[in-house]
């Protein structure tokens, strides 16, 4: 079978020799897998090989940005931003913040972190990445407004591959909260290959919202590994994308006592919208807690799936640990897949999951109508009602006032 | 008002309505009693317009065929059904299910919609008068109320709502003595000679506080006698033998 895809580390300029060497290598190595298949556990649910080559004819890391592109601010909320364009850095304001306590670089690929797993598109992101950010913040400084991180994507790119790296150090008891907003309007297809590397120190929280603008027909994929120290906090709220494809593959490693991790999501699909959230809480310590809950509303023919791992190390006593996955399906054809996997070593442990799946209660569709509320909108009422547990939970009262409205609802 | 020609209904090839008859004027207040599992529920779940009753017969509301007008026309045009089961809907703050009812109506109505303010004055009074705290309007809608306080809701709901016939059902069952006594005054004073009453109960008790017009009693999907007030005090005594 022919290829449906040619990536050359040649096609990304400026790079030593030493970093082609291991580029190249980290090429090979996926060219051995290619892209995920069902073979692979993480991918058990989802051939992305077979929804590639479907769709692509030939994927190619050759685009050409183009110059700085005019983009808009949101005014709900005041914010700080990075504006980021095909994932590089392209402007940054941190006008609410005192900014010797902020540092934003280009992403230093000499001193580069990643992860070679099961999953080859780590190995792609390994060999391709260019652009992204690096942002630190300083010990003690808690930050006044969210963060945006507006990434747009040129309308430009067609049949290619965008890969960057980005990564956060939230140094001691320093505190953020970030918004990244994905804004296109491209109805291109084009794939998405990100590295999020996040390292919080001791005390440190960071709250982290994924939401999508506009619906568009890319492929995301992202993988964010976390290493949290001790008492800190990092809370991954997950919104409606409206990508074609998406897949969070998120790994936190809670290394030190009273580290706590939650993943909350809310999505509401429809078309033939696909969307994946991995997760693996690893409990290295005592201690510590993870909280997950997913909530997902799916219509027409759309896709979810969760896997949720928990793994607990056997020092990891007292680890007090929770999973929940909910779906609501409005149509026969949508489908949601749920795999909670449970690695346990430590004795003392508070661990639970569950996931269930129904259809909406006609019964309480009736209740509404019957006050006169017209049938569109109870079928409404009942799905924000089903997601609005989650939707609570985000930080902000403006923030989350924009969100909440950013979804329909 | 309200006019059932030979009403029956089915359920999966059961019948529960067996050929009901029922005429209801404005201003006036019929109540119906009968033994468990004789249809009343299911009369007013037909009335309210619920699906998969497979109907026969006629209903008229102020002249118009009912069968035609969805569930949330009818509720629009002033037809009104307290649950003897009120729903628990999880996530939907009270208040704003409120809010959006009565919109929902005011705007079929032609009516401007209310904005926040001038909805919670009313909901404030109404609210007030059945002895409702308003701490409960902010919780989700039903989630965790107790029995009493869920039928409480319902006629809350239907003070706000204004409606022009309202179904009762049950709505006495599991008040404490005096939550019987200001809900039956709360029907009391919304009570006048353009509106009318369907009241389901088992309790003569609840006929004590709001004197009904006639009584009728349903028996297999029939009404098999019809009475005055009386006949509610006949029926505590004697209990249905007679009739069925
Ligand atoms: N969906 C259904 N499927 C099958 N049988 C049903 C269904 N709904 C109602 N029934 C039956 O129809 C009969 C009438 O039910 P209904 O709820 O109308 O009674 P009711 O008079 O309101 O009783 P109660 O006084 O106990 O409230 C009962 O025997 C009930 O089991
Ligand atoms: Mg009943």
């Amino acid at each position: 079978m022919k290829n449906f895809y040619d990536f050359k580390v040649d096609n990304i300029i400026g790079l030593s020799s030493k970093e082609k060497e291991f580029r190249n290598k980290e090429l090979d190595l996926f060219d051995k897998n290619g892209f995920p298949n069902k073979r692979e556990e993480a991918w058990k649910f989802t051939d992305l090989n077979t929804i590639l080559s479907k769709n692509f004819t030939n994927i190619t890391n050759d685009y050409i940005s183009l110059k700085e592109k005019k983009f808009e601010l949101i005014k709900e909320f005041d914010h700080n931003y990075l504006f980021v364009l095909d994932g590089k850095l392209v402007s940054n304001e941190f006008k609410f913040e005192d900014k010797n306590k902020v540092s934003i670089k280009e992403y230093d690929y000499e001193k580069q972190t990643f992860v070679r797993n099961q999953n080859s598109l780590n190995l792609l992101n390994n060999a391709l990445a260019s652009g992204g950010y690096s942002l630190e913040i300083s010990k003690n400084y808690k930050f006044r407004k969210p963060l945006v991180v507006y990434n747009h994507f040129s309308e430009s790119i067609k049949e290619q591959i965008i890969s960057y790296k980005n990564s956060l150090i939230l140094n001691e008891n320093s505190e953020i909260k970030i918004l990244n907003y994905t804004d296109t309007n491209s109805k291109n297809n084009f794939f998405v290959n990100s590295f999020d590397c996040f390292k919080l120190k001791k005390d440190s929280s960071l709250k982290n919202i994924f939401i999508n603008k506009n619906r568009c027909n890319c492929y995301f994929h992202n993988y964010q590994k976390s290493d949290l120290e001790h008492n800190t906090t990092l809370d991954n709220y997950i919104l409606s994308t409206g990508l074609k494809f998406n897949k969070m593959d998120i790994e936190i490693n809670l290394n030190e006592e009273h580290a706590k991790s939650s993943v909350f999501s809310a999505l509401s699909l429809s078309s033939d919208e696909h969307q994946e959230i991995k997760s693996s809480l690893n409990h290295n310590s005592k201690n510590c807690q993870s909280y997950q809950k997913i909530k997902n509303v799916l219509n027409d023919q759309s896709r979810g799936v969760y896997q949720g791992k928990i793994f607990v190390k056997q020092e990891a006593q007292k680890t007090d640990a929770y999973q929940l996955s909910k779906a609501l399906l409005l149509n026969d054809n949508a489908e949601f897949d749920a795999k909670p996997e449970l690695e346990i070593y430590a004795d003392d442990v508070k661990c639970s999951h569950g996931s269930t799946s129904g259809s909406i209660d006609l019964d309480s569709i009736h209740y509404l109508k019957s006050r006169g509320i017209p049938e569109k909108k109870a079928y409404q009422m009942l799905i924000n009602g089903f997601l609005s547990e989650i939707l609570e939970k985000l930080p902000e009262d403006n923030l989350k006032k924009f969100l909440i409205e950013k979804l329909g609802r | 008002m309200l006019n059932i020609k030979n009403l029956e209904a089915k359920v999966d090839n059961k019948h529960i309505l067996n050929g009901l008859n029922l005429d209801i004027k404005p201003g006036e207040v019929h109540a119906i009693m009968g033994p468990n599992g004789s249809g009343k529920s299911t009369l007013a779940n037909v009335l309210s317009g619920k699906n998969g009753y497979e109907t026969k017969g006629e209903i008229k509301y102020n002249g118009e065929n009912l069968s035609e007008l969805s569930t949330e026309e009818r509720a629009q045009k002033g037809i009104f059904l307290a649950f003897q089961y009120p729903l628990e809907i999880p996530g939907v703050n009270t208040n704003v299910f409120l809010r959006t009812s009565l919109n929902s109506v005011r705007k079929a109505r032609g009516e401007k919609e209310l904005d926040t303010l001038n909805f919670l004055k009313i909901v404030k009074e109404k609210s007030s008068e059945l002895g409702i705290d308003e701490k409960f309007l902010s919780r989700q809608l039903n989630v965790g109320f107790s029995g009493g306080e869920k039928k409480k809701n319902e006629i809350l709901q239907m003070k706000i709502l204004q409606p022009k016939l309202s179904i009762l059902d049950e709505t006495d069952s599991g008040l404490d003595i005096d939550a019987l006594r200001i809900v039956a005054d709360g029907v009391n004073s919304y009570k006048n000679k353009e509106n009318a009453f369907l009241i389901i109960t088992h309790y003569q008790r609840l006929l004590d506080y709001i004197k009904p017009d006639f009584i009728h009693v349903l028996s297999k999907g029939k009404i098999v006698k019809t009475g005055n007030a009386d006949l509610g005090v006949e029926l505590e005594k004697t209990g249905y033998a007679n009739f069925i």
